[in-house]
Order: structure tokens, then sequence, then C-alpha cells
């Protein structure tokens, strides 16, 4: 076993593997972190039917992972967003009470946990009437901390199926613009029907690869990357991916991630904000791709959030830039919503 | 036709300082956009702001058209209230019986095009009426046909 150098690192015997593969691994630093087996990570593994190489990297940041495993078996929390450009939180939950639903608010005053459901939570006349979108309190928070307002000009990177787009156009009341990219037709088609259902009308959707957001030649006050990822953080609502990505997938997206971070940071004013998101718990898709901006761009830092846990500051042999702990981690057994990863970004 | 049609629908007041744009694309689909969002036009954007109707004979909203229009509060003549059981009906794409209609307008004729709204004065959906003025509510029969519903936002992204 060939032992990398030495970072201080959470495990007290971090080592990368012998063969070829992790040897390039560990000359690389971007590419997925695999740490070797342990007995923990192998009983662990087997008890809750994961992929060996995924609970090892669990181990290595995850808090309490045996809660947070525990956790990730159980259907989630559902949430629901009012959609305050039709009616108000007070009407909507007045009208689903009558109907037997249980809500309770959130931290984010549009967002209601959803505790008891009589029927399909998208089966009601209030959904049908766009009065609110089904949304988890993660995703919520990443447009909280976006901090919109009205008549700024807002940009959505990586926009479909619209959820935080039109969160946004709420918070905005309609105002300003919101320029929305996504390049799949139909993921652009589903967006439509999200926006028209909702009444929104101050958004645009154009088929624009975020990679090339540049072609709109004009800055935002705003900009948000919910960026694509491995999804790591919604295992919990499909089991299939305990199993169903590899460190090559990881490794892909946290590329991607570099590209579009690079792309959407170029479109924010000065003193305007971008937020970066993923549904995934993984360093690689999360810190590290705002640590490597951070190195290629001086006039940017990373602003404190109210929620979640603290971002990484160093994994594996990787450290960051002392910044990453004003970086937000979600975690199901700790936060009750999805995994997710938040970070504010001011440019300056 | 498009300030006519607003007119018709009591919405003229609501549009009036507001940006129109019209897109070709087939069919002339009328859409409420922001201002400023007319230099968008030239990158063929795939959606504009909110397609509030289409152009054709006559101008036929939209669901969302038909939501704007009856939140600017000025309903007129070419709307009519309905039951709770007729709207969870009609939000299936159901046509409209005519014992299910609170309120209907004795001015209305017959082939005309109406928002059909629920009993909180929401637009659940757009038809055509069959029969004019009071016989509208007669009993046992459909007198209104259900051409768009917001049920429809579903059917169809599925």
């Amino acid at each position: 076993m060939k032992a990398t150098t030495a970072h201080p690192s959470r495990s007290s015997g971090f080592r990368a593997l012998a063969d070829n593969i992790n040897e390039k691994r560990a000359q690389c630093s971007k590419l997925t972190r695999i740490f070797a087996e342990s007995a923990e990570s192998t009983d662990l593994a087997s008890r809750y039917g994961y992929d060996r190489w995924l609970v090892g990297r669990f181990l290595e940041y995850v808090p309490n992972v045996k809660d947070f495993m525990d956790e990730m078996e159980r259907p989630p929390t559902k949430y629901i967003r009012v959609n305050t450009l039709k009616t108000t939180s007070e009407d909507l939950e007045s009208r689903l009470c009558s109907k037997g639903f249980d809500l309770k608010r959130t931290v984010i005053p549009e967002v209601l946990a959803v505790k008891k459901a009589p029927m399909t939570t998208g089966a009601t006349n209030e959904y049908l009437l766009g009065h609110y979108y089904i949304q988890d309190l993660s995703s919520c928070m990443a447009v909280d901390a976006l901090d919109v307002s009205e008549a700024q000009a807002v940009l959505d990177v990586a926009a479909a199926p619209g959820g935080k787009t039109t969160f946004m156009a709420q918070r905005m009341k309609n105002t300003g613009s919101i320029i929305a990219l996504e390049p799949s037709e139909k993921r652009a088609r589903s967006m439509s029907f999200n926006l028209a259902r909702c009444g929104v009308y101050n958004t645009c959707i154009l088929k624009i690869d975020g990679l090339h957001a540049e072609r709109l030649q004009r800055k935002f006050d705003r900009v948000l990357l919910d960026a694509p990822c491995s999804c790591e953080g919604v295992i919990a609502k499909d089991l299939t991916r305990k199993t169903s990505h590899t460190p090559q997938d990881v490794d892909y997206c946290s590329n991607r991630q570099d590209k579009l971070i690079d792309a959407a940071a170029r479109m924010v004013k000065p003193g305007g904000i971008l937020v970066y998101s993923t549904c995934s718990f993984a360093p690689e898709e999360n810190e590290m791709v705002v640590d490597t901006l951070l190195k290629k761009f001086d006039n940017i830092e990373v602003e404190p959030l109210q929620y979640g846990s603290t971002g990484l500051t160093q994994f594996g042999d990787a450290v960051f830039d002392g910044q990453l702990k004003n970086t937000c981690r979600l975690y199901p057994h700790l936060h009750d919503t999805t995994g997710f990863f938040i970070a504010r970004l001011r440019v300056s | 036709m498009i300030s006519r049609a607003l007119d018709t629908w009591g919405a003229f007041e609501f549009f009036k300082d507001r940006t129109l744009m019209v897109r070709e694309n087939g069919k002339k689909t009328v859409c409420l956009v922001p201002s400023g969002f007319e230099a968008m036009a030239p990158m063929h954007p795939y959606i504009m702001g909110l397609a509030i109707g289409d152009l054709k004979k006559q101008f036929v909203p939209s669901m969302a058209g038909a939501d704007l229009f009856a939140r600017s509060g000025n309903r007129n003549e070419f709307y009519i209230t309905v039951n709770e059981n007729a709207e969870k009906l009609i939000l299936y794409g159901r046509d409209v019986m005519g014992e299910s209609i609170l309120e209907a307008s004795d001015m209305l004729g017959e082939n005309e095009l109406v928002i059909i709204l629920n009993s909180r004065l929401e637009a659940i959906g757009i038809g055509r009426t069959r029969f004019a003025g009071r016989s509208l509510l007669q009993k046992g029969r459909i007198t209104v046909t259900t051409l768009m519903d917001a049920g429809y936002y579903l059917r169809e992204e599925g």
C-alpha cells in the first residue's frame, strides 16, 4: 500500500490504494478520492446496500454516518412552496388543512412541510391551479441565499424543471427579468409548463448550454448555478442511486461543474451574487469546485449562510481555502432535507 | 384584435401599461413579457414571458391568460361559475352540465367562448357555450364544452 502525503486527515490511516488507477487519482488533485476499505465501511455498505467506495467516503466527512444511513432509508419529508404570485400561505394552509393535510411552517416563510397528506400532494386542485410547487426545503434555501429582489436581472444557468426559477420569480413579484438557460428541448418544454402553471411572466427560456452563457453579452445582478451533479443527495428518494454511480461519474460531473461555475462567475455584475448549489455530498462536486474558482478569481468572496452545517475545509489530501467554511452542507439526518450544498459568492 | 379581446375579457386596464409580443411559430401566440425583453427576440427564445392566448379567427385565451384575466377583477358576461363537483370533473377534462353552473350571464349567446371559474372565482377552464342565456342552466344536459382546463398542464407534461 502506498501512502500519500501528509495533510492531516480525519482518518488516521489515509492511504491511496496501490493499483494504477488510484495512483493516477492521487496525482490529479481533482479526481474522486477513494479510501481504503475498513471493517466499518464494509459492514455499513453490506447492511444498507451501498457500493463500498461510497461508504468509505461518507465515513470521512459525514457526521454520525450510521444515523445518516438510517435516515436515508426513510421516505424524506415532503415540502411544498406556496406560490405567492397566486395565493398566500394563510389561504393555502386553510384550504389544504380543510382537505385533511397537516402542514408545518419552516425556516423559509413560503415553504411548508407536509406532515400528513390524505392524497398525493400533486393531486389537489390547488396544485393544478399553481398555488404551490412541490419542492424540497434545501432547494428553496439556495434561492433564499441568492437574495433576489424586484426589478433585478437574474440568470439561471441550469434552470429546468423550473422550481428555483419560479421561486425567484415570485420573490421578484414577477418584475425585473430572469433568463433561464436549458439546452434540452424536453426539459425546456417541461419547464415551460411549470412557468405557465405558476403564472410567471418575467422569465425567458433560452436553449443554450450554460457553458456558452457569454453569448448573452450582458451581466446580471444575480446568477444561480444549480449544477447538474451525481445526485447523491437524493438517494433517499431513489434508492437505486446507492449503486448506480461510479467514481468516474463524480469525476465527470466535477469537471463539468468547474467549467460551468467559471462561465457563471463571468456573468455577474460587480457587487452581484452567484449562488452555486448541488444535490450531491461529494466534496469534489462542492467545496473543490468553489475552491478552484477562488484560485482563479481574486475578486470573489464566499459569504456565510445562516443554515445547515459548515462546508468542509479539507478532504483527504486536499486542503481548501478557509472561506469554504462559509458554505453550507445539508444532511437528511441533521436538517430533514435532501442532501444539498450551497455556496454564496459575492463578486466585487 | 388583441385590444378588443382584452376588453372583451375585462382585462384591458391590467394590460394597458404592459408589454405584449406576438410570437409566430405556425400559430400566433400573444405573450406577456417584461419590458426590455424585446431585445431577447433575436436569440430565438424557446419561451418568452407568459403565453396568454392565440390569435386565430378570434383571440382564444390560454389557461395562463384566463387566470390573469380572472384575477384582473373585471369579470363580465364572458365568465361562468361552477360548483365544486363540476370543478373536479372539469379539471379532468370533462364538460359542464347545466345544473352545475352557479352563475352565467343571460346575455351569453350560443357558441361563445367563456372562462370557467370555480366558486372562489379562480379560472379552471375555458369553454364554449352550446346554448344561449338561461338555457345554459338546464338540467341533465351538457351546456358548455370544455376546451381546455387547468389539469391540462399535467396531462401534456406527462
